[in-house]
């Protein structure tokens, strides 16, 4: 029983990474209607920039994150304005923005391999090894953080949404952009401000996962999973991405506990032929018509 | 270094590439669907290829039968699976069939790492040496004269009208998903035929070289001789892996250049180097009509407007 | 004269808005329709519904007497039903021949061996198919600008092939969606003498959207208003433009150009 329960938790830690990322995810393409494949390699970038935060300016752990965070939302905007603004100008079919987006996350990905290199490379020990106990049951202190900071984030994120008037905008956006630009708001920077969230998120979740596993540039691979992750809880809904993620994460954890870790890479696709046969629009995802 | 081996090789390389290049521009370029995995696809051809041929003696699995079986076998396996994720994915909105391939192309590697008769991760040598530079021409012969036929016929029309605007070919009697479906199955035993003379290349297939990279190299080619062109894919195909091999020295930047390079493209000229142009002589023709066209009605557009009313409508001869 | 097509109570629901409402009406065959109201009225949706486009939620939509709900839309186009859209979908990179070439498949029925192995079916039906694209251009006036891109047109024109590529399919009935948008009068009143030689020439009928009244008290025999879902009048166009409720639907304001 305490193994049961020891599993669920490590699942949740694992969800809260996949759920950073499915969120940043999900919040683009709950705005532009596209999957923008860069999330990886922004949040791969993430992983990097606190790493060399920690080991060449040696700056303590949060101003580290912090770093790496702004980093990341400043990158996602450059990606932003450079991939995808040229095609939303010129109303480019949506074929051109997963193609750009295609393009984007090789650039960033193979940048890394060419100037930094590929190995792999692990952070330095930021917390103590020893896992805090609660009962007869280990979390370890990494863990309870991510936990914690990735339920922080995630709770500010629907806070900002629901509660301010730039949040009203995007939700708004998410609707009908171009009516939402008939109503005066600047679109472009509700744009703008979406990805940059997205990219923030990119960046704890980079950090996260980069301190609990190792650093390399493939790291933006993994984001399958949470795209799968999304998909699943509802591609476009903030709740479904979370869902979704802590899901797979417990589940994953399930089989490489209980059956095998080799099979614990294809739960995800599983998952996703699940999702497409039985409910294509997720758990928690809406039914939209194409207006014609 | 420029001896005819090694120029046959990379001849037969782009050959080979070619196969699965003109396959995806069916599919992208002319169909309007974009894969993460068509390297899934190459996988599926090269191991069931391999399946057939291998002897026995060397694999126990292998079955030791001729190489076109391997050929028929590899191109079929990838068309039947294809079926299948077209089934579950083709009636939903683009983004799910990219999040499919991507899921589908990773999850034939994954299984691949765990089927040991396959060799799993660590590989599968000993498949025999069988792709020669004469039967690779005659297959991409045959490839690029199916898919120009097939493209200039109301059934590539129908495919092209797909990709222009998918609710307007709706209503114009197309049936859309029958219509993604055929060109998704072709695509696929394209990319398992490319994988058969793959494997029956290197005489040794192993998981990871058909991994996401793979397929995104081969999307990266076909955009880059021109979404809609035949004749740009294979111009790309020659380019894009002979370019590498001269190169070498640049290996590392390879893909940070495509990479920029797409990007460039997507946003200026996404015709890429064809710019949707066929290097034929009807295609030529086509070319220069539109583009007279295009100069006479800006012309005659010009003239009127000079005339006395603001608005640029001609033609009032109807 | 039967009715080619016949709505009855219908109704699209979408979450709690109910965009058309318990609508009846029906086009003769052979018959000019207009369908009209403020925007937002469900105009369009019903042009959806009909062409398979959106689900029904409940209610009928009888096509030359049969029931075609639940049909996807290429076998409603199959069955003789076309349309044009509010906001011209053309075949945008495509030209003018092409993108009527292209609505023409219908026509034929070589196989894909016959396309690949190019068969003499192929050759002589793709044959057939480029002559009645030609003859459909020509008819239209609009062989001149065969080898342009749709994307070029001037925009009068490019309502004009959306009708052309509409007609290429022999359909029955026409569902024209606003293709007067953006027209001055002198366009306008050609686009009327268009579709009452396209009934005539082409023997289908029409039901068509405008917000122009000239086109509409021009050209339809029968007007259907709608508001807010709901049908709020039918007649004839004289009937209709002196009814008190379509007026104050309107607001004494007639759409101009």
């Amino acid at each position: 029983m305490t193994q049961f329960f020891q599993q669920v938790i490590n699942g949740l830690s694992i969800g809260s990474v996949y759920a950073l990322m499915a969120v940043g995810y999900s919040l683009v393409y709950s705005i532009m209607n596209f999957s923008n494949f860069a999330h990886g390699g922004v949040i791969m970038l993430g992983a990097y920039f606190g790493f060399f935060s920690l080991t060449l300016l040696h700056l303590p752990f949060f101003a580290a994150f912090l770093l790496a965070s702004f980093g990341t939302t400043i990158l996602a905007i450059i990606v932003e304005r450079i991939a995808y603004k040229p095609l939303r100008e010129r109303k480019a079919p949506f074929l051109y923005f997963i193609i750009s987006a295609m393009g984007a996350s090789i650039l960033l990905e193979n940048i890394v391999i060419a100037t930094i290199g590929p190995t792999f490379r692990t952070y330095p020990p930021v917390f103590e090894r020893t896992p805090i106990s609660i009962g007869p049951l280990a979390i370890g202190r990494l863990d309870l953080l991510m936990f914690a900071i990735s339920a922080a984030c995630l709770t500010a994120l629907i806070l900002f949404i629901e509660k301010t008037k730039m949040g009203k905008a995007i939700q708004a956006a998410a609707y009908n952009i171009k009516a939402c630009a008939l109503m005066g708001i600047n679109t472009d920077k509700v744009i703008l401000i979406v990805f940059g969230l997205g990219g923030f998120l990119a960046g704890v979740a980079g950090v996260f996962f980069g301190m609990k596993y190792t650093v390399y540039p493939q790291i933006g691979n993994i984001t399958t999973k949470s795209f799968i992750a999304a998909v699943f809880g509802g591609l476009g809904s903030l709740p479904g991405a979370v869902l979704g993620s802590v899901i797979l994460g417990t589940l994953e954890t399930f089989v490489a506990g209980y059956l095998s870790s080799q099979y614990r890479d294809l739960i995800a696709f599983v998952i996703l032929i699940g999702v497409l046969i039985i409910r294509p629009s997720g758990i928690m995802g809406k039914n939209t018509e194409d207006k014609a | 270094m420029m001896d005819w081996t090694y120029i046959q090789g990379i001849l037969m390389l782009a050959g080979i590439n070619l196969i699965s290049v003109l396959g995806l521009s069916l599919l992208t370029g002319f169909t309007g669907l974009f894969s993460f995995g068509h390297a899934g696809f190459m996988a599926i051809g090269a191991y069931i290829g391999a399946l057939m041929t291998v002897s026995p003696s060397t694999t126990p699995a292998g079955l030791g039968l001729p190489f076109f079986v391997g050929i028929i076998a590899g191109g079929a396996a990838a068309g039947i699976v294809s079926y299948f994720i077209g089934r579950i994915t083709l009636n939903l909105k683009g983004d799910y069939f990219c999040i499919a391939t991507l899921g589908f192309g990773e999850a034939i590697r994954l299984i691949l790492n765990n089927v040991q008769i396959f060799g799993g991760s660590r590989g599968w040598p000993g498949v025999p040496y069988k792709s020669t530079l004469p039967v690779i021409i005659l297959v991409d012969v045959i490839a690029v004269l199916f898919l120009a036929n097939l493209i200039k016929s109301r059934h590539g029309r129908n495919m092209i009208a797909v990709r222009e605007e998918e609710l307007a070919a709706q209503i114009s009697g197309i049936d859309v998903f029958k219509y993604k479906m055929i060109a998704l199955i072709i695509s696929a035993v394209y990319a398992g035929v490319a994988g058969v003379f793959f494997g029956h290349y290197m005489t040794f297939i192993q998981p990871k070289m058909f991994s996401m990279t793979k397929s995104t190299e081969l999307t990266i080619i076909v955009i880059f001789g021109g979404l809609g062109s035949i004749s740009g894919s294979v111009l790309g195909a020659v380019l894009l892996t002979a370019l590498p091999e001269i190169l070498r020295a640049f290996e590392i930047w390879r893909l940070v250049f495509y990479g920029a390079a797409v990007i460039l493209i997507m946003i200026s000229r996404p015709k890429g180097l064809m710019g949707g142009m066929e290097l034929t002589p009807s295609g030529i023709r086509k070319a220069r009509l539109e583009r007279k066209a295009r100069l006479d009605a800006r012309a005659e557009a010009r003239r009127l407007n000079g005339l006395e009313d603001g608005s640029a409508e001609e033609g009032r001869g109807a | 004269m039967a009715a080619i097509l016949e709505i009855s109570n219908l109704t699209k629901r979408f979450g709690g808005l109910a965009a058309v409402n318990d609508v009846s009406f029906s086009v003769p065959d052979g018959g000019i329709v207009g369908l009209i109201g403020p925007n937002g009225a469900g105009k369009t949706t019903i042009f959806n519904l009909v062409t398979g486009v959106y689900s029904v939620t409940s209610g009928d939509v009888k096509f030359q007497g049969k029931s075609i709900v639940g049909l996807p839309p290429f076998k409603i186009a199959d069955k003789g039903i076309t349309r044009t859209f509010q906001n011209i979908r053309l075949f945008k990179n495509l030209t003018v021949f092409e993108n009527v070439l292209t609505a023409c498949h219908m026509s034929a029925q070589y196989n894909l061996a016959e396309t690949i192995l190019r068969l003499p079916r192929f050759r002589k039906e793709e044959k057939m198919l480029y002559e009645k694209a030609e003859n459909l251009l020509s008819i239209m006036g609009l062989t001149e600008r065969r080898d342009l891109v749709a994307n070029n047109l001037p925009y009068g024109m490019q309502r004009r092939l959306e009708i052309v590529r509409a007609l290429a399919l022999d359909p029955k009935l026409l569902l024209l969606d606003e293709p007067a948008a953006g027209m001055n009068p002198d366009e306008t009143e050609q686009l009327m003498n268009l579709i009452g030689r396209i009934r005539k020439d082409f023997n289908l009928s029409v039901l068509v959207i405008e917000h122009h009244m000239d086109l509409i008290m021009g050209v339809c025999e029968h007007i259907v208003v709608l508001n807010f879902g709901l049908k709020l009048a039918e007649g004839k166009p004289e009937e209709v433009a002196n009814n008190p409720k379509v007026v104050e639907a309107y607001l004494g304001t007639t759409e101009e150009a």
